[in-house]
Formats: structure tokens, C-alpha cells, sequence
């Protein structure tokens, strides 16, 4: 900060900022009543609280049932086997997408295809969802179609625990894949050309170009990238609400389905809160990790 | 000689590296637009249920559009998208922006606290069932009121709208209040119209999160009247089997498509002016404070 922009005693500070709490009243009340009075809410995980109604405290006994069941053992693979999987794929897809389409010197072409896969990111769960239900449906859908023309038999790539986790992982891909590239491109387009001016002099072919200049310059955003997806890796779950369905549970069910199935359908909100508690706690620590680590790898932090 | 003849082959390599690289562009392009042509296809297909591959409609017919403009139980969910998309992105607006312009100040007594108090819920989140407990104990439950309240202020648009008041140059206030104006009148007169750039890059984005919003219903809401065109579409579509759907004359299958791409072309409409303003959102997120 300025020095020479000194602040004002404190009386005179105070009747300027005066108009600007009123400014600020309707938002600070609703962090309070939809963010803090929830997080306040969170005492039910130490409480018997179902469809009968508030119940008495009983401890840590939600806890206790909670690292006693086997289900919730199986919606945590779950959450890190699919997210783990969707950041490696994601993540290797979208620098490859990023660093080809950076190659195209045809800018109409480029910002057509821009324009066409940033789309999808704007389309809600519901009806990505639904358009692939439509495609993939094993009677109607197209693709089952197509397998049949070929002489194959039609799979119900939705329903089935062996296709359920690909078909998610690309309709994921699918929808995120141009999004994904914004980051990147902007990086990329950071690169002082002079760079690959300095390149062509000395000889150095695109393909050398790309190893020497562009990947190291892309390494710091990959990295952020990386941490900050990592941080989330607990965070799947309307994709996954709109497309799983009972004969997949196995496969697809994750923590936030769980607890949205535990809580809102069968009522058992203080058990569901305590897997909640469970995953927020995790959920806070990596958020705060990771922008502690990017703060110190590009000297800025996310939040 | 030698020299020439490898150069032009490297020319050539290059060449084709272009096209293959045209060529797998165009191949994404088809990925992306594949799925999405085909729901379109079939909404106008009067037998979209028959097995057989097609790209464009064998029996062209409008009946589904029509059926969805008749029927109270298909057309009011979709009054209702964009009843709660307009109050909620008027609303969101107006208080996100007050709430940024104040945070903005650079004089603002207890600015850290604010700051901090709105930090906080970006990283540590309640988690459903509490959120569904506190609009429960608010007496929200089965009104559009707890939809359009839920996402009522992004953090993260607060905070980009604050940078961009931040960028404003304090003369031009400084002058205003001089003449004096009172804080509401700069903001509204001064403030307002100098940031319209942020203003449309945030409430694009914002009409787009009130008109996806789907999950909110589920939890909020169990009254079926008030269920909004998301989750009406999920019930068609996705949960079609339990939806007791009744039989009409033509393809329930077209109805199908149909619907997802009513909640699709609103998105469709916007989508140019999103793309224009979404570096401008992106450019702003890289302004930390």
C-alpha cells in the first residue's frame, strides 16, 4: 500500500463508511441466514434427528455408525476413485486440446471451434443428462442403433456397473473439455512472442519450439490447476445425482449422493450431517492447502 | 540442394500437421454438436421412438412444442424458470453489487472483517442437510421464495464485482461527492453506468445459474406445482419409468426431446453475448486482491 495515501483518523472513517454498511446490510444478512445459521446448524450431527423430529444429544454416536458402515466406505472410493480418474483425464485432454488449438493460426476456424466446446459448459446437469439418456438409451438411442446396425447387441450403458464409470467420466469430459482450455489458452497467450521469434533465428522447429518455450511457460497454471482440482476432489455430485440411478449405486454412489439420499429421502438428517461434517472438514483442509501451496508456487493465492 | 530438399520436406510435415490438426478439431466439433443436433432431430420427429439411424426427422411435426404450449403441467414449470430467473438475477444483482461497491471503499471501517466474513463461505461449507435445516427453521420449504434466496450472492462474484468498483478512479467520486452527492446517488448515477462491462459479464452468469438451478427444487420444494422447467425435464426424461407419463397419440419420445431443448434454447439466445463477456469475468478473476 501507498503511503502516501494515509487514512483518515478513525471518527472521520467511520461516518464515511456509515452510508456503505447500509449498502451492505441485505448481503451480510444473507451470508448470516443462508451460510452461517447452516454452519450453525451443524450440531444435529451430535443429535438424534430424524422424520420423528429432534431428538435428544447422543454424542458421537452418528460418528461412530458413520466409520462402522460399510456403505461409507464404499461412497468414498467412490468420490476419489471418479474424481481422481476425471482430473487425470481431464486434465491430460484439455492441455493436449489446449496447446493443438493453440496451433491454428486460422482465427475463424479457431474461434468457431472455441464458441462450439465452450457450449456445453453452459448447459445445466439436468440436461447434459438428459441428452445422453436420449443417445444412449437402450432401446431408441442412437448409439445403440448404430451398435445394432453393426450387428451388436444394444447396452444399456447407464444401467450396467461395468460401462456406468467411462460413459460418466467422458460425458464429464464432454461437457467440461473447452472450459477446461480457457486457463490454458490464456497462459499461452501470455508468451512473449519474441520468444519464438528468437526460436525461428536460431533454427528450432515448432515441435522444439513447443518443448522449450511453451510447455515450461504452461507448467506454473498446470500445476495450480492440478492443486486446485485436487482440492476438490471430495466436490462430485449433481453430475452424478442425474446420472446414476438404484442398479448402479455400487459404482456411482458418492459422498454427497449418500448424504442427499440419507437426509432429504429417508430423514435421517443427523447421520447424514455427520457425513457431511465428515466431508467439509476434509473438504476446508484441502482448500486451505492448496492455496497455501499455489500462493508459494506462483506468489498469489486463489482465494 | 540437399539443404532446399529437407527444408521443403519440413514445409510438407507441416502442411500436414495443419491439416490433421483441422481435421481433429472439426472431429471434436462433431463430438460436441452430435448429441445435442440429435435431441433437436428428434423434437421435431413425429416418430423420434423408431429404430433407425437418422440425423434429421423422418416425419417432420411440431406437435410436441404444441402439446407443451397447451398443457398447464408442461408450460407453467417453464413460466415459472423464468419467472424465478428475472426476480432472482434482478435481485442477485442488486444485492451483490451494493455489497461489492461497500467492500470497494478503500476508507471502509472493519473492511478485513467483511472481507473475511465472506471468505469464510468460500471455504467451508455447511453441507446440504444443515442448509436444508436452517431454510426449514426460516419457513422457506415449499415456497419459489427459498430458490430464488439460496444463490441470492456468489463470493465469487462479490468479490470480482469489488474489484471492478476498485478499478473505478476515486476523482471521478471525489468530484461527485463535492457537488454533493449522496453515496446512493453516486453509486446509481456515477458507479452504475461506468460498469456495465462487469455488471453483464456477472448477471450473465447469473442468469444461467437461476435457470440451470435443479438440485434447490429437490431439496426445497415437494409441492410438484412449483417445480420449475429443470426438474420438470429430469422427471420426463430422466425419470421417466416413475413419472406415470400418459399416452398420447403421437411419440412420448418426441415430447422427450422437446423439453430439453426448450431449456436449452434460452442459453442458446444468451450464449454470444456470455462468450463476449466471459474473458472479460475470467480477466477480472485474475485481479487478487
Amino acid at each position: 500500500m501507498n503511503k502516501a495515501q494515509a487514512l483518515s483518523p478513525l471518527g472521520k472513517r467511520f461516518k464515511k463508511s456509515f452510508a456503505f454498511y447500509f449498502f451492505m446490510l441485505p448481503g451480510i444478512i444473507y451470508f448470516a441466514l443462508f451460510h452461517y445459521f447452516p454452519i450453525f446448524n451443524m450440531y444435529i450431527a451430535f443429535k438424534e434427528f430424524n422424520l420423528a423430529g429432534e431428538g435428544d444429544w447422543i454424542g458421537i454416536a452418528n460418528f461412530v455408525e458413520m466409520f462402522s458402515s460399510s456403505k461409507f466406505y464404499q461412497v468414498v472410493g467412490n468420490t476419489l476413485i471418479l474424481s481422481g480418474f476425471n482430473i487425470l483425464l481431464q486434465m491430460s485432454v484439455v492441455i493436449v486440446i489446449s496447446l493443438l488449438l493453440n496451433e491454428i493460426r486460422f482465427r475463424l476456424f479457431k474461434r468457431t471451434i472455441q464458441t462450439i466446446i465452450y457450449l456445453p459448459h453452459f448447459l445445466s446437469w439436468v440436461v447434459v443428462a438428459s441428452v445422453f439418456h436420449l443417445i444412449l438409451s437402450p432401446q431408441t438411442g442412437i448409439v445403440n442403433v448404430l451398435i445394432q446396425i453393426f450387428g451388436g447387441k444394444p447396452i444399456y450403458f447407464l444401467g450396467k456397473e461395468e460401462w456406468w464409470r467411462p460413459v460418466y467420466l467422458f460425458i464429464l469430459l464432454w461437457r467440461e473439455i473447452g472450459w477446461g482450455t480457457v486457463i490454458y489458452l490464456a497462459a499461452l497467450s501470455g508468451i512473449d512472442p519474441q520468444l519464438y521469434e528468437a526460436a525461428n533465428i536460431d533454427g528450432a522447429n515448432r515441435f522444439t519450439q513447443m518443448r522449450v518455450i511453451t510447455i515450461p511457460h504452461l507448467i506454473p497454471t498446470m500445476v495450480a490447476v492440478l492443486i486446485w482440482n485436487l482440492s476438490k476432489v471430495l466436490n462430485l455430485f449433481h453430475s452424478v445425482l442425474v446420472l446414476y440411478s438404484p442398479a448402479v449405486y455400487d459404482v456411482s454412489d458418492v459422498i454427497e449422493t449418500y448424504v442427499f439420499r440419507k437426509g432429504i429421502q429417508d430423514g435421517s438428517y443427523g447421520y447424514a450431517t455427520a457425513v457431511g461434517i465428515f466431508k467439509a472438514i476434509i473438504a476446508f483442509i484441502l482448500v486451505i492447502s492448496a492455496n497455501k501451496i499455489v500462493k508459494k508456487l506462483r506468489g498469489e493465492a486463489i482465494i | 540442394m540437399v539443404e532446399k530438399l529437407s527444408f521443403s520436406k519440413g514445409q510438407r510435415l507441416r502442411a500436414l500437421f495443419i491439416i490433421a490438426n483441422i481435421m481433429f478439431f472439426i472431429l471434436i466439433g462433431i463430438i460436441v454438436l452430435v448429441p445435442l443436433w440429435k435431441v433437436i432431430a428428434d423434437s421435431f420427429d413425429e416418430k423420434a421412438s423408431l429404430i433407425q439411424f437418422r440425423m434429421l426427422p423422418a416425419d417432420f411435426t411440431l406437435d410436441a412444442y404444441k402439446m407443451i404450449l397447451e398443457q398447464d403441467r408442461l408450460y407453467r414449470p417453464f413460466l415459472i424458470s423464468v419467472a424465478t430467473t428475472v426476480i432472482g438475477t434482478l435481485c442477485s444483482l442488486t444485492v451483490t453489487t451494493l455489497f461489492a461497491y461497500g467492500l470497494s471503499q478503500k476508507e471502509l471501517l472493519g473492511k478485513k472483517i467483511f472481507l473475511t466474513y465472506v471468505l469464510v463461505t468460500m471455504v467451508f461449507r455447511a453441507g446440504i442437510i444443515p442448509i436444508y435445516t436452517a431454510v426449514s427453521k426460516l419457513g422457506l420449504v415449499d415456497t419459489l421464495i427459498s430458490v430464488v434466496v439460496i444463490i441470492l450472492v456468489d463470493a465469487y462474484y462479490l468479490i470480482l464485482m469489488k474489484n471492478f468498483f476498485s478499478t473505478i478512479p476515486v476523482d471521478i467520486i471525489d468530484a461527485a461527492e463535492i457537488d454533493g452527492c449522496s453515496p446512493l446517488r453516486v453509486f446509481m448515477q456515477i458507479i452504475l453506468p461506468l460498469s456495465k462491462a462487469g455488471l453483464a459479464a456477472i448477471g450473465l452468469f447469473i442468469v444461467v445459474n437461476y435457470w440451470n438451478m435443479f438440485f434447490e427444487y429437490l431439496m426445497f420444494i415437494n409441492d410438484t406445482k412449483l417445480y420449475n422447467f429443470q426438474v420438470k425435464v429430469r422427471e420426463l426424461v430422466l425419470n421417466a419409468d416413475t413419472a406415470g407419463m400418459e399416452q398420447t397419440e403421437f411419440s412420448t419420445q418426441t415430447l422427450r426431446n422437446s423439453v430439453v431443448v426448450l431449456t436449452i434454447v434460452p442459453v442458446l439466445i444468451l450464449y454470444p453475448i456470455v462468450q463476449k463477456y466471459f474473458v472479460t469475468g475470467v480477466n477480472l478473476g485474475a485481479v487478487k486482491e
